[in-house]
C-alpha cells in the first residue's frame, strides 16, 4: 500500500483502545507479540503508547526497532492528572538507550476524542497534558544539543 | 530531536456535538455542519500553537470517529450504530456481551459498514489539509485509519457478501483508494500520515483472536 511513497512521513499507530476512562476494560500487554509484522511494515514511524503500564516496557520493542523512529507516548489522555515533565524526561530518557534524540518524537499515547460521542477528555486537561510534553521536550533539547 | 506532537483527534464541545447530531439527522446541510467545524479546527490548531507543540493536527472535528468519517467519503459504505448492527452479526450475544463488558455504548458509536462495491468517491483529509495549510504555518500530521481496521470493522457479512465474496477482496479496494489518498496527500506536500491500527493489539491480546470486536 505504501510501497515507493517516499515523499512524506508515514507512522503507524497501534493502542489497545481509548473508548472508555475504564483502565481496566481496554487491552493489557507488550508490543512483543506484534513484533514480527512491524518488522516487516515498511514504515518509518511507530507511534505507540508508553504513558500506560498497561502497554509494558519500551525495551521490546527498542530492541528491535531502533531503526525507526518511535513515536513515544508519554501522556494518558484518559486521566485528569497531568503528567510532570519529570516523568515525561525520565520516560523519553529510557528511550534513549535505544534511539538518538533525533528518532524520539514526543506524543500522547492516543487522541483525546477518538469517538466524537466518548471523549475521554476536556480541553483545558488536554491543553495542559500537551503544554507538558512541549515543556519536557525543552529541558531534554538542552540537555542533549 | 523530541519532535513533539499528538495522536490527532481533541475533545469536542458542546456545540459540534450538536452540530454533528444535527448534520447526521439531515437537519443541517454539511456545509453548515463544515463552518461549525471550520471554528473548532481554528480554535485547536490556536491552542496547539499555543502550547508550542512542533507538529500539529486538526483534531478530526469533523470526524463521527476515527475511522466511521469514511462513510460520506467513499461509495458504498454506510453508517451504522452499533446498535442497528447487532441484528445482522453472525453471534449476537457474543457480540452484545463483548459491548457490555468492554463498557463501549452501543448507541453512540457508528460503524463503517461495507453495503456494495468501494470506491473513493472524494478525497478522506485532503481538505483537512488544505484548511489547516490556510490557517497555520505549522507543519501538520494527517491521521488515517489503517486497512487492517477498516477491513475487520467495515465487513458485516449479512450486508458486504452482496458486495465482495470474502474479506480478501474487500481489503484489495480499501489499500487500493487509501494508497490513492496517500498519493495525493504526498503531492499535496504534506508531511506526516498517521495510519491508525488500533486492532492489532486485539488479535493478539484478547482471549479470543477471533472475535468480533466492535471496531
Amino acid at each position: 500500500m505504501i510501497q515507493g511513497v517516499d515523499g512524506l512521513r508515514i507512522g503507524i499507530h497501534i493502542c489497545r483502545g481509548n473508548w472508555s476512562k475504564k483502565e481496566e476494560v481496554l487491552l493489557a500487554g507488550d508490543y512483543g507479540p506484534l513484533l514480527p509484522a512491524l518488522k516487516r511494515m515498511n514504515v518509518r514511524q511507530f507511534v505507540l503508547e508508553y504513558a500506560t503500564p498497561r502497554a509494558g516496557d519500551i525495551d521490546i520493542v527498542g530492541e528491535s526497532l531502533s531503526d525507526r523512529e518511535l513515536g513515544l507516548g508519554v501522556i494518558n489522555p484518559r486521566t485528569d492528572v497531568v503528567e510532570s515533565r519529570e516523568e515525561i524526561v525520565q520516560k523519553a530518557e529510557k528511550a534513549l538507550e535505544y534511539y538518538t534524540p533525533e528518532q524520539i518524537f514526543l506524543n500522547t499515547d492516543c487522541g483525546f476524542g477518538c469517538f466524537a460521542n466518548r471523549c475521554v477528555n476536556v480541553e483545558k486537561t488536554a491543553y495542559q497534558k500537551i503544554r507538558s510534553i512541549v515543556k519536557a521536550s525543552e529541558i531534554l533539547k538542552a540537555k542533549y544539543t | 530531536m523530541f519532535t513533539t506532537t499528538q495522536v490527532g483527534s481533541w475533545p469536542r464541545s458542546k456545540a459540534l456535538l450538536s452540530a454533528l447530531r444535527s448534520y447526521q439527522k439531515g437537519k443541517i446541510t454539511r456545509q453548515e455542519f463544515n463552518r461549525v467545524a471550520d471554528g473548532e479546527v481554528l480554535r485547536t490548531v490556536r491552542l496547539q500553537e499555543e502550547a508550542g507543540l512542533d507538529i500539529i493536527v486538526d483534531g478530526e472535528h469533523r470526524r463521527d470517529s476515527f475511522y466511521s468519517f469514511i462513510t460520506e467519503k467513499i461509495e458504498g459504505v454506510k453508517l451504522m450504530s452499533l446498535a442497528e448492527m447487532l441484528d445482522h452479526v453472525e453471534d449476537k450475544s457474543s457480540f452484545e456481551e463483548m459491548l457490555n463488558t468492554l463498557d463501549v455504548p452501543a448507541s453512540a458509536i457508528k460503524n463503517p459498514t461495507c453495503v456494495g462495491r468501494l470506491s473513493r468517491r472524494e478525497p478522506l483529509a485532503v481538505d483537512d489539509l488544505r484548511f489547516v495549510r490556510s490557517i497555520s504555518d505549522k507543519p501538520l500530521k494527517i491521521t488515517l485509519p489503517g486497512p487492517y481496521l477498516l477491513t475487520r470493522s467495515m465487513w458485516v457479512g449479512a450486508f458486504t457478501r452482496k458486495a465482495y465474496r470474502n474479506h480478501k477482496k474487500m481489503a484489495d479496494d480499501v489499500v487500493k483508494f487509501l494508497r490513492e489518498e496517500l498519493l495525493e496527500l504526498e503531492a499535496e506536500g504534506c508531511e506526516f500520515v498517521q495510519f491508525d491500527e488500533p486492532v492489532l493489539t486485539e488479535i493478539t491480546m484478547s482471549g479470543d483472536s477471533r472475535r468480533r470486536t466492535f471496531m
